[in-house]
């Protein structure tokens, strides 16, 4: 009966996560921020730092990769959240009979179904136009999708830090971009890992985006600087953390009032 | 007895050094319209977003129609709506489509969601333009969509804060004709405004707060009586000696004296009357009156004849004694 309960718990908040997160895309992902730090920031990045130097197609798509994951999942809560939290729709949901957890859930999903979807994208034009060809396919797909996942999360988490009123996009998502803007440069997706000083090799092992960097490149070129188990159970690792800090900043946030 | 459907007790909010909300009990019964009444800053939105789960008090509790906020806020959010006084609507979302994510927040079936959503905007006046975006919206249409929105899983309980501020006369009149016309329905409404009128009009007992501290619960009857007793005429006469001011103060409509610089104000259950023995009296005395302006009580200054009373009001060297304190519910568990 106990388990009957919880089952039906379970769907029930899975139910209104994905209620959500169909409204976010329905409100958001023509968002002018969206578009800009989301779709083409990256692309922007990616020329502005590949082009001239000689990368093999397949390299180009595994950059390109890391960067697309990172940048445009990560965008979407500090849009859609200070926009949320603005209008007071957020207070909405907090009211409805619905776990903190659902709630963030949903708004995550959003970041990663937007990463995942131009990423996979990017995928498909590389594979049609470059002929690049994934060593596993299917595992790449899945590797995509935990890394939006991942990076949506750490986006959320950005958004979520704690203050005492509603705060305009632009204030959260200029912080947000200085940290992922160093973090590209220390995660192997423009200085190769094994080109880079021993201090920030080991710095690197603190971002997510080096076992997305790395992961990629063991699923698209055939090879990696470690092993791909540690990648995915890297980037499983920085997801639960990233979440559990976005509860618990919301948590404090409760605590002060939203 | 029914269970109450909303029995705050002892509710505290601190920021800092402030006591936002201080020690506030009262108890709401259902089937009520229940105001709550303030100055802007008094408390009564951080009591709401308490009461609604949104904020943790620092101490106390309440019951939602028997659910702790603290201990069951799962099953306390499922008996109510609330409409804040920023109309939570998406603005780049159909009113159609906002009432049905509002039905899928409460996980409503889909053709119940239907049902409900086309009745409550017929309700509202908007079906015929349902499938319009929210911002081509009014701000009274907008109102009455996030109200909508609230009442989508038909909760017995509304929260409803300042639901017509900023609104013109015709949203507003809308606005409390649906309120009545919900309560009739059944639904329990809690409604905060700083509009003293609205209160009176709408509420079957008013609760006045301010400083996060409630004065007293009455029912608007009680509360216009006192009200009443803190009307006050502003007068201002050249020349006024001092045994002229105790005359005034001796007009038989004038319950209490305080002079305000060079004008006399003079409280009174009835300004009109009083007015009327003031003219008469300049007439008979050869006085010229500068100025003269009747005064409502402001929220502040019932609160505090509610909570201390009016001290120290004296004409000349004679003090008027200390108004009666009303023997209302004050701030305390009924």
């Amino acid at each position: 009966m106990k388990v009957q309960q919880t089952l039906a718990r379970l769907r029930r908040e899975l139910a209104i996560a994905l209620a959500i997160a169909a409204k976010d895309v329905q409100v958001y992902y023509l968002a002018p921020p969206m578009i800009m730090f989301g779709l083409l920031l990256p692309f922007f990045m990616f020329f502005s730092f590949s082009v001239r130097r000689g990368l093999a197609p397949a390299e180009s798509v595994a950059r390109l990769l890391a960067i697309t994951t990172f940048f445009t999942a990560s965008s979407a809560g500090p849009v859609i959240l200070p926009m949320e939290r603005r209008t007071r729709t957020f207070e909405r949901m907090l009211v409805a009979p619905v776990a903190l957890i659902s709630v963030l859930a949903g708004e995550a999903a959003v970041g990663m179904v937007f990463g995942a979807g131009v990423s996979i994208l990017t995928l498909l034009l590389a594979t049609i136009f470059l002929g690049v060809r994934s060593v596993s396919p299917v595992a790449l797909i899945a590797a995509v999708l935990l890394a939006s996942a991942a990076f949506s999360a750490l986006g959320l988490l950005f958004a979520s830090w704690p203050t005492s009123s509603a705060t305009p996009v632009g204030s959260i998502m200029m912080p947000a971009t200085l940290v992922r803007w160093p973090l590209m440069f220390v995660s192997g997706v423009f200085v190769p890992l094994e080109q880079m000083s021993q201090p920030l090799r080991a710095i690197s092992y603190l971002s997510p985006l080096t076992y997305a960097q790395d992961l990629f490149d063991h699923l698209v070129m055939g090879r990696g600087l470690q092993p791909a188990a540690l990648n995915w159970a890297a980037l499983v690792a920085f997801l639960v953390i990233f979440i559990a800090a976005t509860i618990w900043f919301h948590r404090v946030q409760r605590q002060r009032g939203y | 007895m029914a269970i109450a459907a909303i029995e705050a007790e002892e509710l505290t909010r601190v920021y800092g050094s402030l006591r936002a909300v201080d020690g506030v009990s009262f108890t709401v019964e259902p089937g009520e319209i229940f105001g709550f009444l303030g100055p802007n800053g008094a408390g009564k939105t951080t009591t709401v977003r308490m009461l609604t789960t949104i904020l943790t008090p620092t101490d106390g509790t309440a019951r939602i129609f028997g659910h702790d906020i603290r201990r069951d806020s799962y099953g306390a959010r499922l008996q109510f709506g609330v409409v804040p006084e920023e109309s939570n609507v998406y603005l780049e979302l159909s009113a159609w489509q906002n009432l049905l994510f509002s039905a899928r927040l409460y996980r409503i079936p889909s053709h119940d969601a239907r049902l409900r959503a086309e009745r409550l905007l017929q309700l509202f006046g908007l079906w015929g333009r349902h499938q319009e975006k929210v911002q081509v919206f009014s701000r009274g249409m907008r109102r009455k969509v996030a109200i909508a929105m609230s009442l989508i899983h038909e909760p017995r309980l509304l929260f409803l804060d300042e639901p017509t501020s900023g609104l013109d006369v015709q949203s507003t009149r809308a606005i409390h004709e649906l309120i009545r016309h919900l309560n009739q329905q059944g639904t329990t409404v809690f409604l905060t405004t700083h509009r003293m009128e609205e209160a009176q009009s709408l509420c079957t007992r008013i609760a006045i707060i301010n400083r996060g501290r409630l004065a007293t619960v009455d029912t608007p009857t009680k509360l216009r009586r006192t009200l009443q007793q803190l009307q006050a005429v502003e007068v201002q006469i050249d020349g006024l000696t001092k045994a002229e001011e105790e005359a005034l103060q001796a007009l038989p409509t004038v319950v209490r004296a305080l002079r305000r610089g060079s004008a006399l104000r003079l409280y009174t259950p009835e300004p009109v009357e009083t007015i009327r023995e003031l003219l008469r009296y300049a007439d008979e005395n050869g006085k010229k009156i500068a100025a003269l302006e009747t005064l409502q009580p402001s929220l502040e200054e019932v609160f505090l004849y509610l909570t201390e009373g009016i001290e120290g009001v004296t004409v000349g060297e004679q003090a008027v004694p200390q108004a009666a304190k009303l023997g209302s519910e004050r701030g305390g568990k009924r």
